[in-house]
C-alpha cells in the first residue's frame, strides 16, 4: 500500500513535470526549432566572393524609370549555400552572384575554406550550382514536396551573419504561407527571407529541408527579381526535391532554362477570361516543330484542362527545356493530340517576319508599291524591284491569293501572321518600262525571313504618294477580269484601311493644325506640358513620323529650341513631327508613362500620323524613360533611339502586332557603357532588331552628326515589311 | 484508480494553464517603456523615439539620435503622465543616451521622488548570459509613433538570428557602434523604435532596439539591438579604455561620465607588405598582385605575382580598396596572416609587416562617389 502510494506520488510527479512548464507553451516549440537549426547546420555552407560590381539589376544610375526593379547595391558580405552532393556540389541562389564577382570561396562547416567554381545556373528557378574540392560531404534529407502544408512551421536558415560555423546557424521563424507559387515553382513562407539567407535552407521543424531560399517574383525574371520583397513576410523557396532533381542536369555544366512551347497568344493581355488561341509562332520553337498553327486553341496539357493563359503558365512554369508534355489543341473544331512534345528553350524568342521591302506611303491604289528593296533580303532573292507593286499574297499551295486592298498596313499585318521560313507565292505587278506598256503581272516565290537590323545607306525619295486622305481603292471582284481601279465611293474594309484618316472636318483643318515651334502647350485633360515642332510645309496628304523627345534631367521644356535646331531640316524634308513632353519633376518616373502617352496621342490627333514610325528618343534619364515607354506604351511607340541609357531588367517579349526596334547609343567614356552593352544583348536576345553605335571619346554628350544621319535613315525605314 | 487519476492529470494540466504566455510579460514590460518626443519632424527626421526605464528615479536609456537635440524633451509614461526630460550624457560609440525625467521644482541631481515601481536594473540584467540564435524574443517600441500617453507601446515577437558584429551604414557613413548586436527577425527597423527594450520570452532585458540603418555587408535594412552588456573601446588621447553600457549608466547617473575627445582617426597606410596591385579601375577591383618589391615582407613570405589576396586574418578582402582599408588598421612589426588564391587553391602566408621605405608612394584610399 505504502509502496503503491509512493509509486503514485512518483507517478504523479512524473505527470506533473511535463505539465509544469505548460505555463509557457512555447518552450517545447522553441527547443524543437533550435534542434532543427542544429541538425541542418552541417549542410549550410558559407559563401564569400571578391570583385564584381557595386550595384546590380539596374541601369546603374540613380533609379529612374525602368522595366524592372530599381538598381540595388549588392552587398559584399557572405551568403549561404546548401550541400547537394557528397563530391563538393553546393546549390545556392543566383542572386548571390548577381554582381558577377571574380572569385568565389566556400566553407563547409568543420572543413577548410576552398575556391569554388560556378558549374551551371538554373535560369528558371534562379539557382546556381557550385563545385569545390571536397569529398564525402553530407547531403541533407528533403521534406517531401507533396507533404508541405500551409501553416506548418518553417525556418529560414542562413549563414551570412554567422562568424562561427561550428555553432548552429541563425534562422528566422515563420510558417508556410502557400505552395505552388511563382507558377508552380516555389513555396512561400512568412519567415524573413533576404540576402542574409538567400541560398540557405527553408527547414521544417523536424530538421528536413523544405526548400532553398531564393528571391522570386511572379511577374519578373532575372537574378534580382523579387529582392524588393526581402524581409517583407513574403519569401520563397524552391522545393528541395525539385532542386535535387535538377542537380544532375546542372552537373553537366550547361545552364538549364524554362521550357517553352514558343507561341504568342492572340490576345496577350487576357490572363483569365478566354481560352488561349495561338496568335503567332516563334521560329525554331516546339510549336513550329509539331506543326501548331495560328488559330489553334490550347485545350489540355498532360491531361489537365487549360481554360486560360494563367493555367498555361502554372502548368508550363515548372517545366524545363527538354521536358516533354502531352498536348491537345482544337483546330477548326477538331481535337488534335500531340504526345511527348519536347519543350524548347526560352531563347527561341519571336522574330518579326520580314519581306525586305519599304513601301511607298500614302498610296490609295491597289496593292503596295515598293520603295526600296533591302540587300540580301527575301524580297531581293525573289527578284522584287523598286517600283513593283505587291498585289496578292498566300502561302505556297493555297489556291486563292489574298488581295492587298488595305495598302501597306494590311500587307504588314498579313506578313506578321506567317512564321519565319514559310514559302509564299506573291503576285507582283511589274513597273512599266514605258507609260503605254501593259501591266505585267507575275507570281514569284518568296521565303519569309526574320527581321534583323540592316541600315540602308540612303533611301530613295519620295517616300510618299501624297494621297493620305484618299480612301483605298477596292479590289476587283474575285474571279473577274482585272479592271481599272474602282472609284472611291466603293465600300472598303474598315479594319484594313491604310493610313489613319483625318478625324476632323476639312473646314477646321487650318486652325487645328498649327505649324512651326509650338511652345508652352498644355494637355487639357491631365495638365501635362509639352512643346511641339510641326514643319511649316506640313501637308495633310502625307503621313508624318513622330519623334518623342524625352528631355534629360532638369531640362524639361527649355531644350525645345535646341532640339528644333538639330531636327528641323530633317523634319521638313522627311515629314516628321517633333514633340517634347515635360516631366512633372526634375527627372522622369515610370508612373508618368501613361499620361505622357495620352498627351502625345491628343496632341497628334489633328495631324496625319504614320503610326508605324513613332519613336521615343532621349538621352540619360530621358533615354531610360524612352526604353521604359518602348516596353510599356506599346500601342504607341514603335522604336526607341536612346543614348546613355540602359535597361534595368530583362527585355520584354517581342510581340508580332506591336513591333519595336532599337537604336542604342553609348559614349565609350560613359560610366554606363557596360550596362548599355548588356542592354544591346538583352534586346537582341529577344530578337528585337537593334542597332548599336559606340561613339569614340563621348561621355554624356548628345550624338554626333554621323550617328544623327544614320538615325534619320533608320527613322525613315521603321515601316519596313 | 491511479491510472485514471494520472490520465485526468494529463488531461487537465495543459487545459488549466493554456493562458497565452506572452500576456503577463508584455503587460509588465510595457510599464518600463516611455514614449519619447523631441526635435526633428522635418526633412524625414523623426521627432520621436522609445525610452527604457532603468531606475526608480526616472532614468531611462534611448538611442543617441537627433531626436534629443532639443531643450524641450517630453516623455509619456505608461500610466499616461506627460513629463519633461533631460539628457544627462550620451556616448555615440554605444549609440546610447542616458536621460532622466524632470520633476518641476527639483534641481538637477536631486532625487526626483518619482519612486517608479517598474524599471530594469541594468547591472543585474547585464550579468545574465547572452541569448543565442533561435531564442524567441519580444521587442517593445513606439514604432511609427502609434501610441500616446497611456496607450501601450507596440510589442513584436521574433527570433534571434545571430549575435554578431554590427556592420552598419547610415547613408554613406559607417555607423559608430561596431560591437556585437542581436540581429532579430522582428522588423524593428522603422522610425521611433530605437531605444525600446528587447526582452526574452520571460521579460528579461537582452538589449536596446537600434536605429534605421543598413547592414553594409548585405545592403539590407537590419533589425538589431545593442546588448545590455555592450562594451566599446574608447580612445582618449593616447590612452584606450573599455567602457560597458552598465558602467556608462552608473557613471552617468553619478554625473561622472566624461565624453571622450575623439581624435581624427589615424589615416596612415598601416604596415608595409611590399605588394603592388593591378591598377584599381573598377568599383571592386579584385586584389591581384601585380608586382612584389624586392626584399619586402611579401617576398620573404613567398607571395607570387598573380596571387589574389582573399582574406587577411580571416576577414574577407573583396577589393583593392578593402585591402587598403584593412591594412590601415595595422602597423609595422605586426604579423598578419594572408590567404591568397593561387590557381584553384588557397595558400596561407604569414607576413611580418615592415616600415614603409622612404620615398615610396603610399596608397591613398579614396572612396568612389557614393551612389544613392
Amino acid at each position: 500500500m505504502l509502496r503503491s502510494l509512493i509509486f503514485s506520488v512518483v507517478a504523479l510527479g512524473l505527470v506533473a513535470v511535463p505539465a509544469a512548464p505548460a505555463d509557457d507553451v512555447n518552450d517545447a516549440t522553441e527547443k524543437a526549432m533550435k534542434q532543427a537549426a542544429k541538425s541542418v547546420a552541417p549542410y549550410v555552407v558559407k559563401i564569400e566572393t571578391a570583385g564584381g560590381r557595386e550595384t546590380v539589376g539596374g541601369g546603374g544610375g540613380g533609379g529612374g524609370p525602368g522595366g524592372g526593379p530599381p538598381p540595388i547595391r549588392k552587398g559584399v558580405g557572405p551568403t549561404s549555400g546548401l550541400v547537394v552532393d557528397k563530391d563538393g556540389y553546393i546549390i545556392t541562389s543566383t542572386f548571390n552572384f548577381a554582381n558577377k564577382p571574380s572569385d568565389i570561396f566556400v566553407t563547409v562547416p568543420g572543413k577548410d575554406r576552398k575556391v569554388a567554381k560556378v558549374v551551371a545556373t538554373d535560369t528558371s528557378r534562379m539557382l546556381t550550382l557550385l563545385k569545390a574540392d571536397y569529398t564525402d560531404l553530407p547531403v541533407p534529407p528533403a521534406f517531401p514536396k507533396a507533404d508541405v502544408t500551409v501553416g506548418q512551421w518553417s525556418l529560414a536558415v542562413g549563414r551570412a551573419l554567422d562568424t562561427e560555423l561550428s555553432a548552429a546557424p541563425g534562422y528566422s521563424r515563420g510558417v508556410i504561407s502557400a505552395v505552388g507559387r511563382i507558377w508552380g515553382k516555389a513555396v512561400q513562407t512568412d519567415a524573413k527571407v533576404s540576402p542574409i539567407n538567400y541560398g540557405g535552407p527553408l527547414t521544417a521543424i523536424d530538421g528536413r529541408v523544405i526548400g532553398v531560399l531564393v528571391p522570386a517574383s511572379p511577374s519578373g525574371e532575372g537574378e534580382t527579381a523579387g529582392v524588393e520583397w526581402y524581409d517583407s513576410g513574403i519569401g520563397f523557396a524552391i522545393p528541395f526535391e525539385d532542386v535535387l532533381k535538377v542537380v544532375p542536369r546542372l552537373k553537366g555544366g550547361k545552364d538549364v532554362g524554362r521550357g517553352m512551347l514558343g507561341f504568342n497568344p492572340k490576345e496577350p493581355g487576357e490572363e483569365y477570361n478566354v481560352p488561349i488561341t495561338i496568335g503567332s509562332i516563334a521560329s525554331d520553337s516546339a510549336a513550329l516543330k509539331i506543326g501548331l498553327k495560328a488559330g489553334d486553341v490550347i485545350v489540355r496539357i498532360d491531361g489537365k484542362p487549360i481554360p486560360h493563359y494563367s493555367a498555361l503558365r502554372h502548368t508550363l512554369g515548372p517545366k524545363y527545356e527538354g521536358d516533354s508534355i502531352d498536348l491537345v489543341v482544337t483546330r477548326d473544331g477538331k481535337e488534335l493530340k500531340f504526345d511527348k512534345v519536347v519543350l524548347g528553350s526560352a531563347n527561341t524568342a519571336f522574330a518579326q517576319p520580314f519581306f525586305g521591302i519599304l513601301p511607298v506611303r500614302d498610296d490609295p491604289e491597289l496593292g503596295v508599291e515598293i520603295r526600296y528593296v533591302y540587300p540580301k533580303s527575301p524580297a531581293e532573292a525573289a527578284g522584287l524591284k523598286v517600283g513593283d507593286r505587291v498585289m496578292k499574297v498566300a502561302p505556297v499551295g493555297v489556291p486563292q491569293l489574298v488581295a492587298i486592298t488595305g495598302g501597306r498596313t494590311q500587307l504588314a499585318q498579313i506578313v506578321r501572321g506567317f512564321p519565319v521560313g514559310v514559302d509564299l507565292q506573291v503576285l507582283v505587278r511589274r513597273k512599266k518600262e514605258k507609260p503605254d506598256d501593259k501591266d505585267k503581272d507575275e507570281t514569284v516565290k518568296l521565303k519569309v525571313g526574320a527581321l534583323t537590323e540592316e541600315l540602308p545607306e540612303k533611301l530613295p525619295m519620295p517616300s510618299t504618294a501624297g494621297k493620305a486622305l484618299e480612301k483605298p481603292k477596292a479590289a476587283p471582284a474575285p474571279g473577274g477580269p482585272p479592271k481599272p481601279p474602282a472609284g472611291r465611293n466603293k465600300p472598303v474594309e474598315e479594319e484594313k484601311a491604310d493610313e489613319p484618316k483625318k478625324e476632323k472636318d476639312k473646314d477646321e483643318e487650318k486652325d487645328d493644325t498649327p505649324t512651326g515651334l509650338l511652345t508652352d502647350q498644355v494637355n487639357k485633360t491631365n495638365a501635362r506640358e509639352y512643346w511641339m515642332y510641326v514643319p511649316d510645309n506640313y501637308d495633310k496628304n502625307k503621313s508624318y513620323g513622330v519623334v518623342v523627345w524625352l528631355h534629360a534631367a532638369g531640362k524639361g521644356g527649355r531644350d525645345a529650341k535646341d532640339m528644333k535646331k538639330i531636327w528641323e531640316d530633317y523634319c521638313d524634308s522627311a515629314n516628321f513631327i517633333l514633340i517634347g513632353p515635360k516631366s512633372k519633376k526634375n527627372e522622369w518616373t515610370s508612373t508618368e508613362a501613361e499620361e505622357v502617352a495620352a498627351t502625345i496621342n491628343a496632341a497628334l490627333k489633328p495631324y496625319t500620323i504614320d503610326r508605324n514610325r513613332v519613336l521615343a528618343h532621349g538621352m540619360g534619364i530621358g533615354g531610360q524613360m524612352g526604353l521604359y515607354m518602348a516596353f510599356h506604351s506599346r500601342d504607341l511607340i514603335r522604336g526607341a533611339a536612346v543614348s546613355g541609357a540602359a535597361l534595368p531588367g530583362p527585355a520584354k517579349d517581342n510581340l508580332p502586332n506591336q513591333p519595336l526596334a532599337f537604336f542604342l547609343i553609348a559614349g565609350d567614356k560613359d560610366p554606363l557603357l557596360k550596362e548599355i552593352q548588356d542592354t544591346v544583348e538583352k534586346v537582341k536576345a529577344k530578337k528585337f532588331p537593334a542597332i548599336y553605335r559606340q561613339l569614340k571619346d563621348f561621355g554624356k554628350e548628345y550624338i554626333d552628326q554621323k550617328t544623327l544621319d544614320e538615325l534619320c535613315v533608320w527613322l525613315d525605314s521603321l515601316d519596313r515589311i | 484508480m491511479l491510472r485514471r487519476f494520472c490520465l485526468l492529470a494529463l488531461l487537465l494540466a495543459p487545459a488549466a494553464r493554456a493562458a497565452d504566455p506572452f500576456v503577463d510579460v508584455t503587460e509588465k514590460t510595457n510599464q518600463k517603456v516611455l514614449k519619447v518626443f523631441g526635435a526633428g519632424g522635418f526633412r524625414g527626421a523623426t521627432n520621436y523615439s522609445t525610452g527604457t526605464l532603468i531606475s526608480a528615479d526616472g532614468h531611462f536609456l534611448t538611442v543617441a539620435s537627433q531626436t534629443l537635440d532639443t531643450s524641450e524633451l517630453i516623455v509619456h509614461l505608461a500610466d499616461g503622465r506627460r513629463m519633461k526630460a533631460v539628457v544627462l550624457v550620451t556616448e555615440p560609440e554605444l549609440d546610447a543616451a542616458l536621460c532622466q525625467i524632470k520633476v518641476d521644482g527639483k534641481k538637477p541631481g536631486e532625487p526626483t521622488g518619482l519612486n517608479l515601481k517598474d524599471y530594469f536594473d541594468i547591472e543585474a540584467e547585464a550579468k545574465r548570459p547572452h541569448a543565442e540564435p533561435g531564442d524567441w524574443v519580444l521587442a517593445f517600441s513606439n514604432l511609427f509613433e502609434i501610441a500616446m500617453r497611456n496607450e501601450p507601446v507596440s510589442v513584436m515577437q521574433g527570433t534571434v538570428m545571430s549575435y554578431s558584429k554590427l556592420h552598419g551604414r547610415r547613408g554613406i557613413f559607417d555607423f559608430p557602434y561596431t560591437g556585437d548586436v542581436y540581429v532579430v527577425d522582428a522588423i524593428t527597423n522603422g522610425p521611433g523604435a530605437g531605444g525600446g527594450p528587447l526582452t526574452n520570452r520571460k521579460g528579461e532585458l537582452l538589449g536596446f532596439i537600434g536605429r534605421e540603418i543598413k547592414n553594409s555587408l548585405s545592403e539590407t535594412w537590419i533589425n538589431y539591438a545593442i546588448p545590455t552588456d555592450a562594451t566599446v573601446t574608447l580612445r582618449d588621447g593616447d590612452k584606450t579604455e573599455t567602457v560597458s553600457l552598465p558602467e556608462f549608466v552608473r557613471l552617468g547617473m553619478q554625473g561622472k561620465y566624461k565624453p571622450r575627445i575623439r581624435p581624427v582617426a589615424a589615416s596612415g597606410p598601416g604596415g608595409y607588405t611590399g605588394i603592388k596591385f593591378v591598377p584599381n579601375v573598377l568599383d571592386r577591383t579584385p586584389p591581384y598582385i601585380d608586382e612584389i618589391m624586392p626584399g619586402s615582407p611579401a617576398e620573404k613570405g613567398g607571395l607570387l605575382v598573380n596571387d589574389l589576396v582573399s582574406f587577411i586574418d580571416g576577414e574577407p578582402i573583396y577589393s583593392i580598396k578593402s585591402y587598403h582599408e584593412y591594412m590601415k588598421r595595422t602597423r609595422a612589426d605586426m604579423t598578419v596572416r594572408l590567404e591568397v588564391r593561387r590557381g584553384d587553391n588557397l595558400q596561407s602566408v604569414e607576413l611580418k609587416l615592415g616600415e614603409w621605405p622612404k620615398g615610396m608612394l603610399k596608397p591613398t584610399v579614396t572612396l568612389p562617389p557614393e551612389k544613392k
